[in-house]
């Protein structure tokens, strides 16, 4: 609509102008990015539509596909709340110890996904530190939903605290202090200033953090126990039926999960995205 | 102008909210509490290795279902995972909830029992000592077999590609390490080194290695290799699907492995022990031993193995007995052979 109304003599010449690097970037991605993408719908099919809607009827997918957004819906929900109140006390106060803290609240993207799986077992499991006093009153998080959730909560914390704390940092303070003259308390003030001048932050990271959750691996195989109706995420459920050589179920699934991230970051990116041209 | 563009935003969030709605609800709505099948199932957590996965899924656990509901009128949910024996060995050693594991050796329930997680021996309670199929180690070639593969010695030879499980995680590989030197040792009684000679040969020429034997024939479909070491059963199954893309090699000597149940009986609550002994009895009943030996395992009860005519002859079948059990095979063969000795030589 906007493009067409604007097409002048000077935004044709920038069209053509893009056309080199554009293709050039299409060419560069295509091997890296477009063509493995590709693969998954092509062998997802390969057995024709009745073989694809098949492979995702079964209860096993089914249940393997609303477990994984079930899951990656509550870490989205819960590290938004917790990364925006890291990322709200990193980035307002002062204290001793904040640069470590800083730097440990953002390991998790450095740790090897398995290695967080396992240091969860060897906290939270039957014969773990924590969990071995926990298993005589019957709460075992390990192997059931909770513990999937645990680890994908650890796994994802840094998105939404990466998203939001350099916003924070860089909004002016002027505001805030106006808010404050005005007689705000602190909640008024994060209320009313600095969450809306946050929204867009809040989203990119709620969607990257629910991104990361619907496609964790490595930390979930482990401390799902990987029960099949019970514990499996679609990843997981992937990884099983490729391992047992039905290629492609596990592409039809594969597939599924493709389109669904696609639709959520087409979706949420137009909501949220080009505010610029939107307050114009 | 304005207006419009208003009533464009909000159509953008509500079909934004409606999507996600969509999903919220597609995500729920099993455990949403609508009046649907009252009275819950009955649950059994299994745990199996890999190969097992097909044939419980398929055959066996909708079989029991049927046999338990007839009996007792109560519906049985099964809960299960596969992946290679030792993999799922070390879960339960971590505390998985599983009721029943089906392990592809007899030392990875050994293992079990020395972590505390079942009591000793007390699989060999169960019939037939806790074995409850076998099948023996097989040589799987490409089509026509064009490297003239013909027995475990072929696979020694220079310029033959070999697909092997990983024995760290596979109890499928720890059975082939034991087939490949049990037949250099057998084939030619009067050398006592034949057997290492063998296995060094054979590991020579190993190209890539897998964690479970499930994910070794992932491999050579994907075209790894000239030769995949493996459960008869495996490519059995696959023939009888047409989707054995393969030959099969008998070797004239190999190993039958057998499969140990294990019952782990510290998960298992007092009201749910009826329905586990009756699931673990099912196990070798008629009715389950035919359905193994339909997707290929052979069964523990030789008389029902003529109906499977897809098995082939192996002039010198043995079994891990024959090398005193498997502590001693583990300890002398694979570790001390092929582990401290093979291994070393061929510079892995």
């Amino acid at each position: 609509m906007r493009a067409v109304a604007l097409e002048t003599p000077r935004r044709r010449s920038e069209r053509s102008a893009a056309l080199i690097p554009v293709s050039m970037l299409v060419l560069v991605l295509l091997p890296l990015l477009l063509l493995p993408l590709a693969a998954v719908f092509i062998f997802a099919f390969r057995g024709g539509v009745s073989a694809f809607v098949n492979a995702l009827r079964t209860p096993d997918a089914q249940f393997a596909l609303r477990f994984s957004l079930l899951v990656a819906f509550a870490t989205a929900v819960i590290n938004a709340i917790l990364g925006t109140f890291a990322a709200y006390v990193l980035s307002k106060y002062r204290f001793p110890g904040e640069r470590p803290l800083g730097i440990v609240v953002n390991l998790p993207v450095a740790i090897p996904t398995v290695v967080v799986g396992t240091s969860l077992l060897l906290l939270w499991g039957p014969i773990g530190l924590l969990g071995r006093w926990l298993e005589p009153w019957g709460l075992q998080p390990m192997f059931t939903p909770v513990g999937v959730l645990l680890a994908h909560l650890f796994v994802t914390f840094p998105y939404m605290l990466g998203t939001l704390k350099p916003l924070l940092d860089e909004l002016e303070t002027t505001y805030e202090e106006a808010a404050y003259t005005i007689g705000a308390n602190r909640w008024q003030t994060f209320r009313y200033v600095l969450l809306p001048a946050l929204r867009g932050g809040l989203f990119t990271g709620a969607l990257l953090t629910f991104a990361h959750s619907l496609g964790e691996f490595g930390a979930t195989v482990l401390v799902s126990g990987n029960l099949r109706l019970r514990t499996q995420t679609a990843p997981l459920y992937i990884f099983a039926q490729f391992e047992a050589g039905n290629i492609a179920t596990a592409n039809a699934i594969a597939a599924v999960l493709a389109i669904l991230s696609f639709l959520i970051f087409f979706f949420l990116l137009r909501y949220t995205g080009k505010p610029n041209e939107r307050r114009h | 102008m304005v207006k419009r563009q208003l009533l464009v935003r909000r159509l953008r969030e509500l079909s934004t909210l409606g999507l996600l709605g969509a999903m919220g609800l597609y995500a729920v709505w099993p455990w949403l509490p609508l009046p649907q099948q009252a009275n819950r199932p009955r649950t059994i957590i299994f745990y199996g290795f890999s190969i097992l996965g097909d044939v419980m899924d398929n055959a066996v656990f909708p079989a029991f279902q049927e046999t338990w509901y007839k009996q007792t009128g109560e519906r049985v949910e099964f809960i299960s995972s596969f992946a290679g024996s030792g993999t799922i060995t070390n879960q339960l050693i971590m505390g998985v909830p599983a009721d029943v594991a089906v392990l592809s050796l007899e030392l990875d329930a050994q293992r079990l029992s020395a972590a505390g997680v079942i009591d000793s021996d007390s699989w060999h309670q169960l019939p037939h000592k806790g074995v409850v199929n076998r099948t023996p180690f097989i040589i799987v070639a490409r089509p026509g077999n064009p490297k003239q593969l013909r027995d475990f010695e072929s696979l020694a030879q220079p310029g033959v590609g070999v697909v092997h499980p990983d024995p760290l995680t596979s109890g499928g590989a720890n059975w082939a390490i034991i087939a490949e030197y049990g037949a250099g040792t057998r084939q030619q009684r009067d050398q006592p080194e034949a057997g290492k000679d063998l296995l060094r040969g054979i590991w020579r020429n190993v190209v890539a290695q897998a964690a479970s034997a499930r994910a070794a024939r992932t491999q050579f479909e994907n075209g790894f290799g000239d030769a995949l070491i493996t459960y008869e059963q495996e490519a059995l199954w696959d023939r009888s699907r047409g989707q054995l893309d393969a030959e099969i090699v008998y070797p004239r000597s190999t190993i039958l492995s057998e499969h140990t149940v294990v019952v782990i009986d510290r998960n298992i609550d007092p009201d749910e022990r009826a329905l586990i002994d009756g699931f673990v009895a099912f196990l070798w009943s008629d009715e389950a031993q035919r359905l193994f030996v339909e997707r290929g395992f052979r069964s523990v009860d030789e008389r029902l193995n003529e109906h499977n005519p897809g098995f082939g002859a192996i002039a010198d079948p043995f079994l891990i007995e024959d090398f005193g059990g498997w502590t001693q095979a583990k300890r002398e063969i694979v570790d001390g052979i092929w582990k401290n000795q093979v291994l070393k030589e061929v510079g892995r």
